[in-house]
């Protein structure tokens, strides 16, 4: 009789606890407490419908974000993650609901940020069946997530949701995925009992420090003329700032950053030497080829960073401490490879290393760094030119922030020039789309990003391009009250694909000029005070409203139209042939 | 240099655990000549796979440790040439036509 009952349960029904029974829908909210989870980023529809409804007793325990796109719901969890370490959480319904979230899966991955995302999905006897909004959902995002599983009846819940929180927050992190067909929602689970996945039996998220390892990299640090440390996102995602920091001042090694891995070091800490890549600093680039001991931490020699593999720092030997062992040796071979924690593997390594100084390598970074402020820094920061350049923008809010704000950055020219000039001093104080170069990232990820950290200012630096990808989220803003502060550098280019476009196809702008919007009426309609600067007396003020709202406040900086970011190492070039200015015609056709 | 290898499998026997692997074969561009998928004796949940793969030595290694990173893989261990392949096909109730060996060999 029960099991009949079960079966003829409606969606509206199914939240509703009976007795000691509870339904699908609402073993999966209680297992989400059991996580500890606070915050939902979501939006409903037909398959995942007994999920909301059980959400609807659950607003006492759990804040839903109701974003304008699924897209913007990932964007949003994986900015939460970044700024906290937590697992962030999405709600998705089948279909086009599940398959607007493979961006955000496909970035989170890249990026190896913790993300559970639960998908609604058809009654398990329609699957297959071309069925009203039925995607092959799990085969679909297998190449996009961590992890992902589907669940066809209720009592397999529980083990799937902590199976997914603790595949995705542990080892390299990740996105997981859980696609719970909707008679598996409905359906009632006769006893409720939720425990922390501990461990499984295929997976091994932490590797065993192997102390011959850490022994071998201590060996050729010590013996090390040159040594030069990369420092990447696998430093902060083990909490291991400390223990770099530690390193660097007791062996005198110099330290530069990775994309993510800004925020691992502090940038005025007088080993720091700059940032890595193919728009990084001089200094760092250039001495990638003259080092004579490379050490990679929580890095994974992306070709952002790399350049040209084949001339790549084949005079050094090469230390790469990874978590995650398919990263050792996949771009550069490692000479020593340390698979372990960072945390663990810099603790380990700290005691064996000697004291030492390196004060003349350190300054022949300097040096070279010097030079890129002759040509380029000074020019963009302080510029002598009537239009505002993006440098400059960035600056400032440098400058006013005391790098004590959280900066949430787009993809293209404006995240470049962010990562140059901003002055991150913090941990998890950078947030942006790396590996996956995702445009439309930056304004989801700051809504994520401001409701995890309530305590700081968010600022979301992003290109009028990928602005308007995601641009209805400004609706969520709205409706949450959320004080953001997002800064458009306006240049009406898609910039890096038309400084591409400028350098290296003879100026050909196919497709690149973009018509826009009037942005301060458009965050007007959304209640956001909001401004347009383009004259450089009015920088300061507008960029002192910006970050002094205690709203969320919008101010769009129209800067110059094509003005490019440098230095830039050109693409199939290695890092010692970064460009400090445009190419010669005769470089720009090869 | 490409030259075969077999690569033997054993993993939980879950839902998509064969799409899982291919994807990352596929993924790489790593040609499977031959696939046997294997319930593994005595356990329900566990399974296994052997595959004739045709690449080079250095692409096997990083595939392996590709393999091994999926949740559900336990390990994926690889030998040169198919003879490997043959073996554990018989051993498995695959018959292996004597012609089909000449072919691949």
């Amino acid at each position: 009789m029960d099991a009949l009952l079960t079966k003829t349960k409606t969606g509206a029904e199914a939240g509703k606890e009976t007795g000691n029974k509870i339904s699908g829908a609402e073993a999966l909210l209680r297992c989400l407490v059991a996580e500890g989870v606070q915050t939902i980023f979501g939006y409903p529809g037909g398959a995942i419908m007994p999920v909301y409804d059980a959400l609807y007793h659950y607003t006492d325990k759990i804040n839903h974000i109701l974003v304008r796109h699924e897209q913007g719901a990932i964007h949003a969890a994986q900015g939460f993650a970044r700024v906290t370490g937590k697992t962030g959480v999405v709600f998705a319904t089948s279909g086009p609901g599940a398959t607007n979230l493979i961006t955000g899966l496909a970035d989170a991955l890249i990026d190896s940020t913790p993300v559970v995302c639960v998908t609604g999905q058809v009654f398990a006897h329609l699957l297959g069946t071309d069925a009203f909004q039925e995607t092959d959902v799990v085969n679909t995002t297998i190449p996009v997530t961590k992890w992902n599983v589907q669940v066809a009846e209720a009592k397999d819940i529980p083990a799937a949701v902590s199976r997914a929180f603790y595949i995705a927050n542990s080892g390299r992190p990740g996105p997981v995925l859980i696609d719970i067909t909707k008679n598996a929602q409905n359906e009632m689970i006769e006893e409720f009992t939720y425990e922390k996945c501990k461990g499984i039996r295929t997976y091994r998220p932490k590797p065993t420090l192997q102390m011959s390892q850490v022994e071998a990299a201590a060996e050729l640090i010590n013996q090390a003329k040159r040594p030069y440390i990369l420092a990447g996102q696998g430093v902060l995602l083990s909490g291991a700032a400390e223990e770099l920091k530690a390193l660097s001042e007791k062996a005198g090694i110099p330290v530069a950053c990775t994309l993510l891995g800004l925020g691992s070091f502090p940038t005025d800490h007088p080993n720091y030497v700059g940032f890595l890549g193919m728009h990084g600093n001089y200094g760092p680039n250039v001495n990638t080829n003259e080092c004579d001991v490379l050490i990679g931490i929580g890095m994974r020699f992306d070709d952002r960073v790399t350049g040209n593999v084949s001339r790549y720092a084949r005079q050094a030997r090469v230390i790469h401490i990874e978590i995650d062992k398919a990263e050792i040796s996949k771009i550069i071979k490692a000479d020593v490879p340390v698979h372990a924690d960072a945390k663990e593997a810099l603790a380990a390594l700290l005691p064996l290393v000697k004291p030492a100084s390196h004060s003349e390598w350190i300054d022949s970074f300097r040096e070279l760094n010097r030079i890129e402020e002759e040509k380029i820094i000074k020019k963009e920061c302080n510029p002598d030119c009537e239009k505002l350049m993006m440098g400059e923008v960035i600056h400032r809010l440098s400058e006013m922030t005391k790098g004590e704000a959280i900066l949430v950055t787009d993809v293209g020219q404006h995240q470049m020039t962010a990562s140059r000039y901003y002055r991150f001093r913090y941990p998890l104080t950078n947030v942006t789309s790396g590996g996956a170069g995702t445009m439309g990232f930056a304004l989801p990820a700051a809504i994520g990003a401001k409701i995890a950290r309530p305590d700081k200012d968010v600022v979301a630096v992003i290109g009028d391009g990928g602005y308007q990808m995601t641009m209805q989220e400004l609706g969520t803003i709205l409706q949450y009250k959320i004080p953001v502060k997002i800064l458009v550098l306006n240049n009406s280019y898609l910039g890096m694909v038309r400084q591409w476009q400028q350098l290296f196809h003879e100026k050909r702008y196919s497709c690149t000029e973009m018509v826009n919007p009037d942005f301060v009426k458009l965050a007007e309609a959304y209640d956001i005070p909001a401004q347009r600067v383009t004259r450089r007396e009015d920088l300061v003020p507008a960029l002192k409203d910006l970050l002094n709202a205690k709203t969320a406040s919008f101010l769009e900086v129209v800067v110059g139209r094509e003005d490019n970011v440098f230095p830039m190492v050109p693409a199939g070039g290695c890092v010692s042939d970064v460009l400090l200015e445009p190419p010669s015609t005769a470089q720009q056709k090869k | 240099m490409k030259q075969e290898f077999t690569l033997e499998i054993a993993a939980d026997n879950n839902f998509s655990i064969l799409n899982r692997i291919v994807n990352v074969l596929n993924r790489r561009r790593v040609r499977i000549k031959k696939l046997i998928a294997h319930e593994i004796e005595g356990d329900f949940y566990r399974g296994g796979a052997i595959l004739l793969l045709y690449t080079t030595a250095e692409m096997m290694e990083k595939v392996k440790h590709q393999l091994e990173k999926l949740i559900e893989v336990e390990y994926a261990n690889y030998m040169e040439g198919s003879d490997a392949y043959y073996e554990r096909s018989e051993k498995h109730g695959c018959r292996v036509p004597s012609s089909s060996r000449a072919m691949t060999a």
